[in-house]
């Protein structure tokens, strides 16, 4: 029993139980939401059979079809990996929780199958080690979130689904034309070959430009940002936490992928543009979501500013931290939780009252204690309060940044922290007060409550085990990319 | 020399326009056509310069890319086409409206 | 010898030139039944282009999914957004609604980055191999002969494998939409139908010709796919319906297959051979060919069944 689980390759269960899943849920709609609740428990416990696997052996290589790189194409894991595929199982437990009740039965049945090819598609990026396997998997995550963002079918959903759409495209056209300039100057689609054989010369400098154009505005990165607010505001709440919590992130983990391995070793003015850029992202995104009327709008814009703080990584690692990185996973893994937790709560907010509206809550407080608390807890890790995951992320960061004498990345990041402080109470400030005009409010079900809560609670306990998620991120980083396993 | 780099150079032309009319037009069903022109665009780049072997036989993986990639754009276009569908039936537009109303 | 060469250059300078203008007008035009017109001449050239390039499989591929079903699907988007509007079918010229500064911006930037990526392939090495050497050395253990069907079935087949996620994925996606409403418009028993009837068996022979031979030579499960799903929009565009018992579990299946296929034999290749989509060699060249057959199914069944509005089956469960 031992040895069996010891052997299984989990990493490969991590694809083809979702893909799985989801023929499955095509073909049998009525039994879509019971097979969609198995099918994420199975892939929660397959990473962590996964990551059991990898504290003993280390890095995992698999080489797909037995070919090997750079002939084949090989799955790698290493700790930011197995850290974004913990992110992606836990945020899709909870999402997945929650979306039992929350679709009705005639979206349910287009929902479930299309979340589980999500998933595959994620846990696949997120273990592939092969740029244009990688393009495969990201516009499979695009157009999975497009129609996932166009499920009710409304006017505003399906302006931000197209909107969305358009950029995605655009987004992987670019990537995908620099994957051609790399293969054609270095010969290989393989990371790790690329590393070694990739010298800084025009085709090179044009890949990486493309490349990073493309991830930038998939990642939603200002001033590329323009699609997302419409789109994440509009989609049903299950689905606006996914994009904002796991589909962000998947462009942004390829795109640091690229630097960690490829790019960083020469190309630090172009980090210094991405960090510049990050830092007007906090400022304007923070400011746009203090702006806001509506709680679903603040909450997209506040991921516009807190996808800021993840890009102080590039200008940060190239002062020679490369610790960074693994700041820059775990800050993505705690806001992942939090903002999760957040569109879950708003969502509940919907449901309970008709509208989204931050002006009229009226006393929300005392009718949904537990989503005001998971919104609150949520809004204690954005604003980067202690005890969070937030907390210990940004000051992870604001410490790099004092240490490399960086005073700029610093205080845009403390009057980030400040301006998130003020749209977090400006919606629990409402929650507290009685609107003018009273509504008809509508139950909401207790595991949707629940679902949120626990997000956020987890937003929170993240940064209690900051430690040991930190030593996960170093699994790989100091052996180098060349040190796999078999 | 073969002309490979002749090839390569008109992908490059035609992803600069699809950008140019992807940007400029507000039709959707003008702004996919930009789109699959970029795409087009960007699979001659990838084939073109597999031509540069030196031998009679092109390098085969980026034409298997390649047809990964038509497989691609054209779900992406269905999936893009019907959006402006449901969105025309809504809204009576086939054009993306710049700002949520309130 | 000379003169071929010659011949050569002036022919590709001229599909070059053929290629970006078509594009440019297909782009411009003012009418957009005449801009789809044009695409899809613009997608014959690009099959053109393929073969100068020697990528045959491409150019099938490109000739049947990139200009024929591509363009059957815009046409239909056109007419039903003509039908929604019902009112006059002269589109209004593309609106520019940008500032005139940000037009000329625009038009810098572009000519920047036009430039910039020129002269990124300008500089690249006249001659490199890529990955043609270990294809090579590798084809005889791959199970084919044709090099691009190895490495998209053998290879590279998790990409295939993901791909025929991408398209379920797409038809989940357009269904979840209502998907494209059936065209009832369409007169029956018409010169179209009686053709496009007679046709359908020469597709089907066409498409398992291409499946068959596309282990040795250009073709393969992709194309076969589309020339069976050009079948179906065929005869769906002549007013043909299947029978509602058709579009239920048969139809769903045909869907599945191909996916199903890849994700099975992931299950198998990782059960008994401990590593994904590893095909025992002597059994590569058999399995290869029922995961393409099945593969074509898939695909033609989904090109079709984009034009076939969403599964009763899917309707009833609602």
């Amino acid at each position: 029993m031992e040895a069996m689980l010891a052997d299984t390759a989990w990493a490969v269960m991590l694809i083809i139980l979702p893909l799985a899943g989801g023929i499955t849920c095509f073909l049998w709609p009525t039994l879509s939401k019971t097979l969609g609740l198995i099918t994420v428990a199975g892939v929660a416990l397959s990473v962590a059979g996964l990551g059991r696997q990898m504290m003993e052996n280390g890095v995992y290589r698999h080489a797909v079809g037995g070919w090997g790189a750079p002939l084949g194409i090989d799955l790698f894991a290493d700790g930011l990996s197995l850290l974004m595929l913990i992110m992606t199982a836990l945020v899709g437990l909870g999402i997945s929780f929650y979306s039992r009740n929350y679709f009705k039965p005639q979206e349910a049945i287009w929902f479930w199958p299309i979340w589980l090819f999500l998933l595959a598609a994620l846990n696949a990026l997120f273990l592939s080690a092969d740029i244009f396997n990688l393009y495969v998997t990201l516009e499979l995550v695009g157009l999975a979130a497009v129609a996932l963002t166009a499920l009710t079918g409304h006017r505003d959903a399906l302006n931000g689904a197209m909107r969305y759409l358009l950029a995605m495209l655009l987004g992987s056209l670019a990537y995908l034309l620099g994957v051609a300039l790399l293969y054609h100057d270095s010969g290989s689609v393989d990371i790790v070959t690329l590393a070694e054989q990739v010298k800084p010369n025009a085709t090179v400098w044009a890949a990486l430009a493309l490349m990073s154009a493309g991830l930038a505005l998939k990642t939603a990165l200002f001033p590329l940002s323009f699609w997302l607010p419409p789109a994440h505001a509009s989609a049903p709440a299950p689905v606006s936490a996914l994009l904002s919590a796991l589909v962000v992130k998947a462009s942004f983990y390829i795109l640091l992928r690229l630097w960690l391995e490829i790019f960083g070793f020469f190309a630090e003015g172009a980090a210094t543009l991405l960090g510049l850029l990050g830092m007007a992202a906090i400022l304007w995104g923070s400011l746009q979501a203090l702006c806001q009327t509506q709680v679903k709008l603040l909450v997209a814009y506040s991921t516009v500013a807190q996808i800021g703080y993840l890009f102080l990584a590039f200008p940060l690692a190239s002062g020679s931290d490369s610790m960074i990185w693994g700041v820059a996973v775990y800050l993505a893994f705690s806001h992942a939780l939090a903002k999760s937790a957040m569109f879950l709560a708003a969502g509940n907010l919907v449901r309970f009252g008709g509208h989204d509206r931050i002006a009229d809550l009226d006393r929300v407080v005392q009718r949904l204690p537990l989503t005001v608390s998971a919104f609150a807890l949520a809004g204690v890790s954005i604003m980067g309060l202690p005890p969070s995951g937030g907390f210990v992320g940004k000051w992870l960061l604001l410490e790099a940044a004092m240490v490399q004498g960086r005073w700029d990345l610093a205080a845009v990041m403390m009057i980030g922290s400040l301006l998130a402080a003020g749209y977090v109470f400006k919606v629990l400030g409402y929650a507290f007060t009685e609107a003018e005009v009273s509504h008809n409010a509508k139950t909401v079900p207790a595991s949707m409550e629940w679902a949120a809560l626990l997000l956020a609670i987890g937003a929170i306990l993240l940064g209690f085990m900051a430690p040991e998620i930190l030593s996960l991120t170093r699994m790989t980083v100091s052996s180098g990319a060349g040190g796999a396993a078999p | 020399m073969s002309n490979a780099f002749l090839y390569a150079l008109v992908g490059v032309g035609l992803f600069s326009l699809g950008f140019y009319a992807l940007i400029r037009h507000v039709h959707l069903l003008r702004k996919i056509l930009a789109i699959n022109v970029m795409g087009s665009g960007v699979f001659l780049v990838l084939v073109a310069l597999a031509k540069r072997t030196g031998s009679a036989l092109p390098d085969p993986v980026p034409h298997a890319m390649v047809i990964t990639g038509i497989v691609v754009a054209v779900s992406a276009t269905a999936l893009a086409l019907i959006l402006m569908l449901k969105l025309f039936a809504e809204t009576g537009q086939a054009a993306l409206s710049d700002r949520r109303k309130e | 010898m000379e003169v071929i060469t010659w011949l050569e250059w002036a022919f590709d300078a001229v599909l070059s030139v053929g290629l970006l203008w078509l594009a440019w007008r297909a782009l411009a035009s003012p009418d957009l039944f005449k801009a789809i017109v044009l695409f899809v001449s613009f997608g014959l050239l690009m099959a053109l282009a393929w073969v100068r390039l020697d990528a045959p499989d491409i150019a099938l591929a490109e000739a049947a999914i990139g200009a024929g079903l591509t363009g059957a699907l815009l046409l239909a988007a056109l007419a039903r957004l003509r039908a929604i509007a019902f009112k006059d079918t002269s589109v209004p010229p593309p609106q520019f609604s940008k500032p005139q500064f940000l037009h000329w911006l625009l038009i810098f930037f572009l000519l920047w980055l036009g430039a910039g990526l020129g002269y990124a392939i300008w500089v690249l090495p006249p001659y490199s191999t890529g990955l043609s050497v270990a294809v090579a050395a590798h084809l005889d253990a791959s199970g084919v002969s044709n090099p691009v069907t190895a490495v998209l079935l053998n290879f590279r087949a998790y990409d295939t494998m993901l791909e025929m996620i991408v398209l379920l994925m797409a038809l989940l996606g357009i269904w979840s939409l209502g998907g494209f409403p059936p065209h009832t418009d369409m007169p029956t028993g018409s010169v179209l139908d009686t053709f496009s009837r007679l046709l359908v068996p020469v597709f089907i022979l066409v498409a398992a010709y291409l499946l068959w031979i596309g282990a040795d030579a250009p073709g393969g499960a992709f194309q076969a796919g589309s020339v069976l799903g050009a079948a179906g929009v065929l005869l769906l565009l002549s007013g043909w319906r299947p029978r509602v018992s058709l579009t239920q579990w048969p139809l769903k299946l045909a869907l599945a297959a191909g996916s199903s296929a890849f994700v099975i034999m992931g299950l198998l290749t990782i059960l008994y051979e401990g590593q994904l989509l590893a095909y025992p060699a002597a059994q590569a060249g058999m399995l290869i060919l029922f995961l393409e057959s099945l593969a074509t199914i898939s695909i033609g069944a989904t090109l079709a069944a984009l034009f076939l509005g969403r599964s009763s089956d899917h309707e009833e469960n609602q």
